[in-house]
């Protein structure tokens, strides 16, 4: 059925008139893989989403072109435990990159942190060697940055960005500027060698992302061996940078003129390759780490569209994520995909896309999508949604039950961060960590995709059991009032209640069978040290750039969120 | 493409800018009003789990608007300035919405669209929900207003009490108690009263039947024809037939919306049977936002803040598509542009004669054929009682200001405390000011010390508010003239006890 078969019905007759598709027909072998790992980028800040500046022509045609996907999310509503479960096809809780310092924190790989991806995990380029691909990551690595953490030991061939987060700059005798590595040495530090500038939002990397996966598509097409390319780009990520002919673009502002420059970018590369005569042999996958960043709003974060907060947090806002697949000649264009997927359907679909098998001695929560992307198919599955070592919410269906919600605590909420402006729901965005795990909170979010009005449940404490504090659901009882607007604020209760009944059964069920096969990987996200920080990269010293690190002092990280 | 398209379009330019008065057919016009319909409460505008695969059709097919808006956050005013082209000040059609009781109307010597074109030899029908007045001796009822034909329900569905009504087959009962006191909701062939109460379930496929008539008709007869069909849906109580009830993974919201969409679908089918789709200018939009008290059974302003019955965006901007396949070309545009401009905008199609009064709509064509930026400049946002204090807001450009801000109980229950009705209203001096490209959620006001470069937009706006406003004749209220439960329709008038007793299947 249409989502947005808006400009997809017009785009495609664009395209039937100047058709330029590869020139080669695909030859049954593995197809190249293309992923397009957006950085705090929102599910509302497409058009195709529903943006309401519609300044992203070139995305917006690839969802004509191919699949969307308006029901699909990320495991993690931070970056760095997203990446790692794109990339090994596992939670985040199982795959370590996560924290037990505190309940439910979300932690990430800021450079002084000791982890990172674990040896013992496996990766999806490690996989795809095996098949002969040759792999590239391009852009923001977020996995760990000593230096077996590193791509080129975790199954890629080249490497051309960073390892962390583009902050900065800063004062080299107390931190390091975060180091850009070409393959394994370091070419250059952020603010040094690659220049952004922070007051005036000028930098042009994207432009530097987008050369090197050009020449890399270029060579691999002449040399016709399958490739992977993890086009992890940054640019919506705070302090949002665009290069200086996409400055003053957009409607919407400097991060307007980010995903401009970014749209831009996916057009250049969809094109190439199609120029290349590869396009029909080569899938390729948009979607976001994470939700965006409203808390830096409004300049520095994009749009969650209809959705609950932002990045950080378990609501929709911060794990919904825009997601279009692309592969012309396999993939029906123009369609839309109800299916929850998730990031970490990206592994399990590449695997079964390159022909190879899942490794069969850990648990793989991904799912293979094949089915779905090929024969537009639905298959049931959760999606859980976890922060740091919590599984906060669940969602089974078009059902959402919160067991444990939380935004930020008054601390770091007083301090102005606000992970939800705007959005106050009472109950729902929490300050304080609040469990539910007795009686979930739950949205249908087919009816309320905001997660504003949580399924109606009245509680009355049991009768002989004031002290113990049983509460069961009973049915509401509706006063009868007139109205002069109809306005009715009860209606059929009993409804919902058995509603709720009926759904929390199945849910428990969901969740009874996850939690008993659960065994948490050891966590990767818990030691901090200043000594461990980009002081001397690889490669240091040839440009002269070694920075002398501090003596060894690890410590226990701390998490506020 | 391009070719293609210059073609038609001087072909589509010489057809509606030359050729009044020559042998060539005059175009058809269809204005789709939604109820209460929410700016991302459509799949084409965001909303994750609405299914309405013709309205997606249209919005492929045709011009989306993103900055459209209504005149009014509530029914009865936003309803009056579309027909009419004039704020609802000037007609009077204020504060509030009428009910069955009401004493006034949409004043008689107010011109509408389909009074426009009556001279020029259109057939003109209304098919649903009119709330413009039924009045003394049912004088302001369509008929009374430019329509040759009118089947439907005079105002709100919810404006008599619904809670023994059937809103869902096989027999949900409609949620919720609807308005206590009122007699039963009637449906009218034009002053007749043809049923009492109306029977939900069947009567979008009654709608929908006059509408395909209505349009093959007057194909028939080669007479050119306007079509209003201002539906029910998606305004409280929701209902469906059995044709979409429980078909959309979005609830009674959903199903009722699919409803809507399927009739739409028809509307188009009819078109192509008559073989007039190509010489018909389609025109699809709301009569103000989402109903949010009604929590996930009301719409969904998308990012947009607060709702129906506030000036907030969330209140008025509006979904908005026009579709004429040939002519106009597909795509999006940032045009600023309001229900207010349809009337300049079809009489220029149709080459009619602009009322001689003081208009408030800006002919579109230049955004409908020519990609252009359009007339308008500004919008003006009166809220639901204009007469205390005017104008809330107004926009100009990318900016907008607020004078006044108010809560409603319509958006109640939303998380955000601005909406609600315990937001009193209250005076900005200076005036909030967003920029509705950055920050289209009015989240941040740029009229602070900390940006001092935003004076001069101030100051801007505040000379097109005071010209506008010193332009600005108040008609007299119509909601004011009280009411007369004589008024009310009733199938019996004879019988008692009143008002249950009006009841005719």
């Amino acid at each position: 059925m249409g989502f947005n078969l808006i400009q997809i019905v017009s785009l495609l007759l664009l395209d039937c008139l100047c058709s330029c598709w590869s020139k080669t027909p695909t030859n049954g072998s593995a197809p190249n893989i293309i992923i397009m790992l957006m950085d705090d980028m929102g599910w509302g800040d497409l058009g195709v989403f529903g943006q309401p500046s519609k300044e992203t022509p070139n995305l917006d045609r690839m969802a004509a072109e191919g699949m969307v996907f308006p029901n699909f999310y990320a495991s993690n509503p931070l970056c760095s435990p997203s990446r790692a479960s794109l990339l090994t096809g596992r939670l985040p809780v199982r795959n370590g990159f996560y924290t037990t310092n505190a309940h439910a924190r979300n932690a990430y790989t800021p450079q002084e942190i000791v982890g990172g991806i674990s040896d013992d995990e496996i990766l999806l380029p490690q996989m795809l060697k095996k098949m002969g691909y040759i792999n590239k990551i391009v852009g923001k690595w977020h996995l760990g940055h000593r230096p077996h953490h590193l791509p080129l030991d975790h199954g890629f061939d080249e490497w051309f960005g960073a390892p962390n987060c583009h902050f900065g700059p800063y004062n080299s005798s107390f931190r390091p500027n975060i180091p850009v590595y070409n393959n394994s040495q370091m070419v250059g530090r952020y603010y040094e060698e690659f220049k952004i500038n922070v007051k005036t939002g000028e930098s042009n990397l994207t432009q530097i992302y987008l050369e090197e996966s050009l020449e890399f598509l270029r060579a691999q097409a002449s040399i016709r061996r399958p490739f992977f390319l993890y086009w992890a780009v940054d640019a919506t990520h705070a302090p949002v940078y665009a290069s200086k002919r996409f400055l003053g673009r957009s409607q919407r502002g400097r991060y307007g003129d980010a995903v401009i420059e970014l749209d831009y970018s996916v057009g250049v590369i969809l094109k190439e390759l199609r120029r290349l005569g590869v396009a029909k042999d080569t899938f390729v996958f948009f979607t976001s780490d994470n939700g965006a960043a409203v808390m830096s709003g409004p300049k520095q974060s994009g749009s969650n569209g209809p959705f609950l907060c932002g990045k950080e947090t378990t609501f929709e806002g911060g794990m919904r994520e825009p997601a279009i697949a692309w592969w012309p000649g396999h993939i029906t264009a123009g369609t839309v995909s109800y299916q929850l997927g998730n990031i970490m359907d990206l592994f399990t679909t590449s695997l079964a896309l390159a022909g190879l098998t899942m490794p069969d001695d850990r648990i793989i929560d991904g799912l293979d999508l094949t089915p779905v992307l090929l024969n537009d198919s639905l298959i049931d599955r959760p999606i859980f949604y976890y922060r740091g070592n919590e599984m906060m919410a669940v969602r089974v269906g078009q059902y959402k039950a919160h067991y444990w919600t939380w935004s930020n605590s008054w601390e770091e909420f007083n301090k102005g961060i606000n992970f939800c402006p705007g959005q106050d729901v009472a109950g729902v965005t929490t300050h304080t960590q609040k469990e539910h795990t007795m009686q979930p909170l739950i949205f249908h979010l087919g009816r309320d995709p905001g997660e504003k009005y949580p399924i109606r449940q009245v509680f009355r404490p049991h009768p002989d059991a004031a002290t113990r504090a049983v509460l069961v659901p009973k049915l509401l009882h509706c006063s009868t009032r007139r109205e002069t607007f109809g306005g009715d604020a009860c209606g059929s209760a009993n409804v919902m209640s058995g509603e709720y009944q009926a759904i929390l059964q199945k849910i428990s069920l969901v969740v009874e069978q996850h939690k008993s096969g659960l065994v948490p990987g050891v966590p990767q996200l818990n030691m901090c040290d200043l000594a461990v920080m980009n002081w001397a990269p690889a490669g240091c010293e040839k440009m002269g750039k070694c920075l002398k690190a501090p003596k060894s002092q690890p410590w226990k990280c701390e998490w506020p969120h | 493409m391009d070719h293609f398209y210059t073609l038609v379009f001087v072909v589509a330019n010489v057809l509606s800018y030359k050729c009044v008065g020559c042998s060539l057919p005059l175009p058809n016009f269809i204005i789709l009003f939604a109820d209460d319909l929410g700016f991302g409460d459509l799949s084409s505008y965001g909303h994750p789990s609405s299914l309405t695969p013709n309205l997606d059709k249209i919005a492929s097919n045709g011009l989306r608007f993103l900055d459209f808006y209504s005149s009014s956050p509530i029914c009865s005013p936003s309803r009056a300035a579309l027909l009419t082209g004039r704020y609802q000040t000037r007609s009077g059609v204020y504060p509030f919405v009428f009910v069955p009781a009401s004493r006034g109307g949409l004043p008689l010597n107010e011109t509408t669209i389909a009074e426009v074109l009556k001279p020029s030899g259109y057939a003109t029908a209304i098919v649903g929900k009119w709330h413009l007045g039924v009045g003394p001796k049912r004088m302001y009822l369509p008929t009374n207003q430019g329509f040759d034909h009118y089947l439907g329900v005079p105002y709100a569905h919810n404006q008599g009490p619904c809670q023994h009504l059937t809103c869902f087959p096989p027999d949900i009962k409609c949620f919720g108690m609807c308005d206590q006191g009122s007699v039963a909701v009637p449906l009218m062939a034009n002053t007749t009263i043809k049923q009492q109460p109306v029977n939900f379930l069947d009567l979008e496929k009654a709608y929908s039947d006059f509408a395909t008539q209505f349009i093959s008709m007057s194909a028939r007869r080669k007479q050119p024809f306007f079509l209003y069909y201002p539906s029910h849906h998606t305004h409280y109580p929701q209902f469906a037939g059995k044709g979409t009830a429980g078909k959309s993974p979005r609830g009674p919201f959903g199903d009722a919306l699919m409803e809507f969409d399927s009739t739409v679908g028809n509307v188009i089918q009819a078109l192509k049977d008559s073989g007039v789709h190509n010489n018909t200018f389609v025109f699809f939009t709301s009569d103000n936002g989402p109903c949010l008290m009604r929590k996930s059974r009301g719409g969904n302003g998308g990012l947009l803040k607060c709702g129906k019955g506030t000036t907030y965006e969330g209140g008025m901007r509006e979904p908005a598509i026009a579709y004429w396949p040939g002519t106009i070309r597909p795509g999006v545009t940032h045009a600023l542009a309001s229900t207010l401009d349809l009337l300049p905008t079809i009489a220029g199609l149709a080459g009619a004669k602009l009322p001689r009064v003081q208009l408030d709509g800006f002919d579109m064509r230049d955004i409908l054929f020519k990609q252009g930026p359009g007339k308008r400049e500004a919008m003006f946002y009166y809220p639901i009682d204009p007469s205390e204090h005017g104008l809330h807001a107004v926009r100009l450009g990318r900016y907008k200001a607020h004078y006044y801000t108010e809560g409603s109980f319509l958006s109640g229950t939303t998380p955000d405390q601005d909406c609600h009705e315990t937001a009193f209203l209250k005076h900005h001096d200076p005036p909030l000011l967003f920029d509705l490209e950055a920050d289209p959620s009015e989240n941040y006001n740029l009229a602070t010390p900390k940006h001092p470069e935003f004076k001069a937009v101030l100051q801007q706006i505040q000379d097109v508010k005071a010209e506008f406003e010193e332009g600005m004749v108040f008609g007299e209220a119509q909601m004011r003239k009280g009411i007369d439960p004589a008024l009310e329709p009733c199938c019996t008038p004879q019988c008692s006890p009143k008002p249950t007793c009006c009841t005719c299947s």
